[in-house]
């Protein structure tokens, strides 16, 4: 007895064309060159052959890179809100990978514990993700140090692993059962599809060569925190841009402007970036005014001062701050030869 | 209907920019103008008082000096909706600094050109050299800048739709 | 290029041995395939690990104006450029730094051989320069393509092959062969639109953009310790990813580098969204060239392009 379904890769389109009807539908597209998320066109499954992963997180669709929060404006009664229409409009992500999917799972409480971010909520909560099993891991990948098989998830709604001429289904939360429920072109896959794609999830895994030891990171990090030295050769040929956090999945800091037109004003957050000088700066003094200070405050918040307060590193492995990086900095080196030894 | 006058602070610069945009009829073209105060403000100040007509479309913007205008003064004026930006200093050779209109020049240039570049049309960035004793150039100028301006139409550079009706949201 | 390698870890090694430099900086293997990282190092003994190959993408001399003391760097033409540059600008004092130039046969542009090949750059076995040829293995097949159909667009239009200023050279000069049209193809495109087709072109290409700033960042030109974009008061540009926003910010970068800008292309490159970034720093590069019969970082006892006048010049739009 087998518990999960499939279907042939020619029917994508078509169970792809069924959500459509309740779902935006986004998919991996490629334009000028650029992986990126597109709304399913109702024709192009092309990126079954391309796609590796997009350059954008899919926490663009959650926490876009620029959103309006509200609008204001202010007369003699004072200021007057008004806030945009409820979003509700339900997404669904088709092809998200292992790491960026645990991402959201990471990601998720910030927003939902220390307070109720509205703007980020309405989004997860209106979205369920198709995961689709990664088995060309790039060569700056390092998931699998970070727990996560590049195959196999338990963080999105429904997992799809490509098996030859046939995608094998898994239900994985019950709104991603009921996903393929009434799928015509949905079939009970058989004890010989579901070992095929065992094979192809342990094959994945071990094409993932890029290591990071992450055993006692957290007290390797804390002891070396002080040593001025070293992160100052680590940061040496970094030029504080944001890539590798903007583009990062895990990383969700934003900043808050309001725009004032004809004392219309409208207030907007968008992402910003513990790379920038000004991220941290205040009247009188800077505490992150040199690079290194802040070159550190990225590896040390992500596997250091996040597992302590959450309990879980804040990183998926996906490699986007390797692989886009301008100079090529790796944070893989970087955490493999640190100083301490504990 | 002449425009107020402005200071030059770069606050006072946005903020009148600002007002400049609440104007509210049947599209008229609007022009902001950055008037060096030496020379073709007092260009304008002589084409009042000599009675010489022009357009009322400009809202002028005084500036010490045509040197003083940053390339994203003239940005951040279409960015705000103007449909032409004017920028107006001594003629060459007459700055009172000496130098400062040759340095507009050449930032000019290259600012022109390379917002048509870009795809902004030509006649909406414009410059003249109009002296405090040309009133009745500065009318001409202002007359001419506008009858152009009013040819390509309204400026939806910066809107969102470009051909929608909505207005371009400036900042 | 073995041999230029050799000869830059020989000098590299005698220039901290002697005293004469206190930091090197130059390029060693990166950690992905096909790439380098820079190197800025004090220690001798990392001179080893100094490399040259057509990977070599950064332009090293952003990193001049945050390092104290005296400096060797490795360079290419326009990297040289860019030092030439920041000496008009008293950004960096010729006597401080130590020059290693490379005779640059250009670089390869690892997204055009993903384009020819069709295959992503870590499913590659091998580039190899030979002649004027790159051969490319992949699957264990080998594909052979004209270089002119895999280096960067500013390669193919390179000026300045050898470093305008240097202190060693690795090599026999070279002479520039630029080829206008192969560099240019970006732009002709853009030429060929109306003005209309234009704006709109670059709308959407900025509507992308995630303000990341890796384009300013690794522009030697962009040396302003505060950007006009971090400006709150008055705010002139929002730091929101707003298509308008960042048009305006990339429109301002470019005319603030008027006549810094040598077309190294490192924006282009940068750029993470794939931005065809260069079809504008390019675009001011010839303007500059056309109005003022300026190339920037060619003589470094000329005065910077936008502090100085002719009585004479370019004003036929000014009624």
């Amino acid at each position: 007895m087998t518990t999960s379904q499939k279907i042939k890769k020619t029917d994508l389109g078509k169970l792809l064309n069924q959500w459509s009807q309740e779902f935006t539908v986004l998919v991996p597209w490629r334009e000028n060159g650029l992986a990126t998320w597109a709304k399913w066109n109702g024709t192009d499954t092309s990126f079954i052959d391309w796609y590796r992963n997009t350059v954008v997180p899919a926490k663009a669709h959650f926490l876009p890179s620029q959103e309006e929060m509200f609008r204001f404006q202010k007369d003699e009664k004072g200021y007057h809100i008004e806030l945009p229409d409820a979003d509700e409009h339900k997404q669904l992500i088709f092809g998200i990978r292992p790491c960026d999917a645990r991402a959201l799972t990471i990601v998720s409480p910030i927003f939902e514990e220390l307070y109720e971010d509205p703007y980020y909520l309405a989004k997860r909560n209106n979205t369920l993700l198709v995961g689709l099993a990664c088995t060309r891991p790039c060569d700056s990948c390092f998931c699998t140090s970070l727990g996560i098989n590049p195959a196999e998830s338990i963080d999105v709604d429904l997992m799809v692993t490509d098996i030859g001429d046939q995608f094998l289904i898994e239900g994985i939360s019950e709104a991603g059962k009921e996903l393929i429920a009434g799928a015509s072109e949905v079939k009970e896959a058989t004890e010989a599809d579901e070992a095929k794609a065992k094979e192809i999830k342990e094959a994945s895994y071990q094409k993932v060569t890029r290591k990071v030891d992450t055993d006692n990171i957290k007290e390797k990090l804390s002891v070396c925190f002080e040593d001025e030295e070293h992160w100052e050769k680590v940061a040496d040929n970094c030029i504080s841009c944001g890539i590798c956090t903007l583009l990062c999945p895990t990383c969700f800091c934003f900043d808050i402007n309001d725009e004032l037109v004809k004392k219309q004003g409208t207030r907007f957050r968008s992402w910003d970036s513990c790379a920038f000088s000004i991220y941290t700066k205040m009247p009188m003094e800077n505490p992150r005014e040199e690079k290194w200070r802040r070159v550190r405050q990225k590896v040390c918040h992500k596997f250091e001062f996040h597992p302590m307060s959450y309990d879980i590193i804040a990183c998926v492995g996906c490699g986007r701050c390797i692989r886009q990086c301008p100079v090529n900095w790796d944070i893989t080196q970087v955490l493999n030869n640190l100083p301490a030894k504990v | 209907m002449l425009l107020p006058v402005v200071e030059y602070l770069p606050q006072t610069v946005l903020s009148r920019l600002e007002i400049y945009m609440t104007l509210e009829s049947e599209w008229e073209p609007r022009i902001v103008g950055f008037l060096c105060k030496w020379c073709s403000y007092a260009g304008a100040d002589l084409a009042g008082t000599s009675r010489k007509k022009y357009l009322p479309n400009i809202g002028i913007v005084k500036v010490p000096c045509s040197g003083r205008v940053d390339p994203l003064f003239i940005v951040k004026g279409l960015r705000m909706g103007f449909d032409g930006v004017l920028v107006s200093g001594c003629h060459p050779g007459d700055c009172h600094y000496q130098t400062g209109n040759y340095r507009a020049r050449r930032r000019l240039a290259i600012t022109k050109e390379f917002l048509e570049y870009l795809g902004v049309e030509p006649q909406r960035i414009q410059a003249s050299w109009v002296s405090a004793s040309e009133g009745a150039k500065f009318a001409e100028v202002v007359n001419e800048v506008t009858r152009e301006v009013r040819e390509i139409g309204a400026n939806r550079l910066f809107a969102d739709e470009r051909n929608g009706t909505k207005a371009a949201k400036g900042s | 290029m073995k041999e230029m390698e050799q000869r830059l870890q020989k000098e590299a090694r005698a220039l901290l041995e002697q005293g004469k430099v206190d930091y090197i900086i130059g390029f060693e293997p990166g950690s992905l395939k096909f790439t380098t990282t820079p190197l800025i190092t004090k220690d001798k003994e990392d001179v080893e690990r100094l490399v040259i190959n057509p990977f070599i993408v950064n332009n090293l001399s952003v990193f001049l104006t945050e390092l104290q003391g005296r400096v060797g760097i490795v360079v290419k033409g326009c990297d040289s450029r860019s030092i030439v540059s920041l000496i008009q600008d008293n950004k960096v004092v010729r006597e401080d730094v130590v020059i290693i130039g490379i005779p640059c046969t250009g670089l390869i542009d690892l997204s055009k051989v993903e384009l020819v090949t069709g295959k992503d750059r870590d499913e590659l076995d091998d580039i190899a320069w030979q002649g004027d040829k790159i051969t490319v293995r992949f699957d264990g097949e080998e594909k052979v393509f004209p270089t002119e159909e895999v280096l960067f667009d500013n390669c193919l239009g390179c000026e300045c092959p050898t470093p305008q200023e240097y202190d060693i050279l690795l090599g026999e000069p070279r002479p520039a062969a630029p080829n206008l049209t192969a560099s240019r193809k970006n732009l002709e495109k853009l030429d060929g639109m109306s003005s209309e087709e234009r704006w709109d072109f670059w709308k959407n290409e900025f509507s992308r953009c995630i303000r990341c700033y890796a384009c300013r960042n690794v522009c030697p030109a962009c040396f302003c310790k505060r950007c006009f974009v971090e400006e709150s008061e008055p705010q002139w540009v929002l730091p929101v990813p707003r298509w308008q926003d960042n048009l305006i910010f990339q429109v301002i970068r470019n005319i603030h580098v008027a006549g810094r800008c040598t077309d190294c292309g490192e924006c282009e490159r940068a750029c993470p969204v794939n931005i065809p970034l260069r079809s504008l720093s390019k675009r001011m590069y010839e303007l500059v060239d056309e109005l003022f019969q300026f190339k920037a970082g060619m003589d470094k006892d000329a005065v910077p392009l936008m502090t100085h006048y002719e009585l004479e010049e370019a004003e036929d739009f000014i009624r």
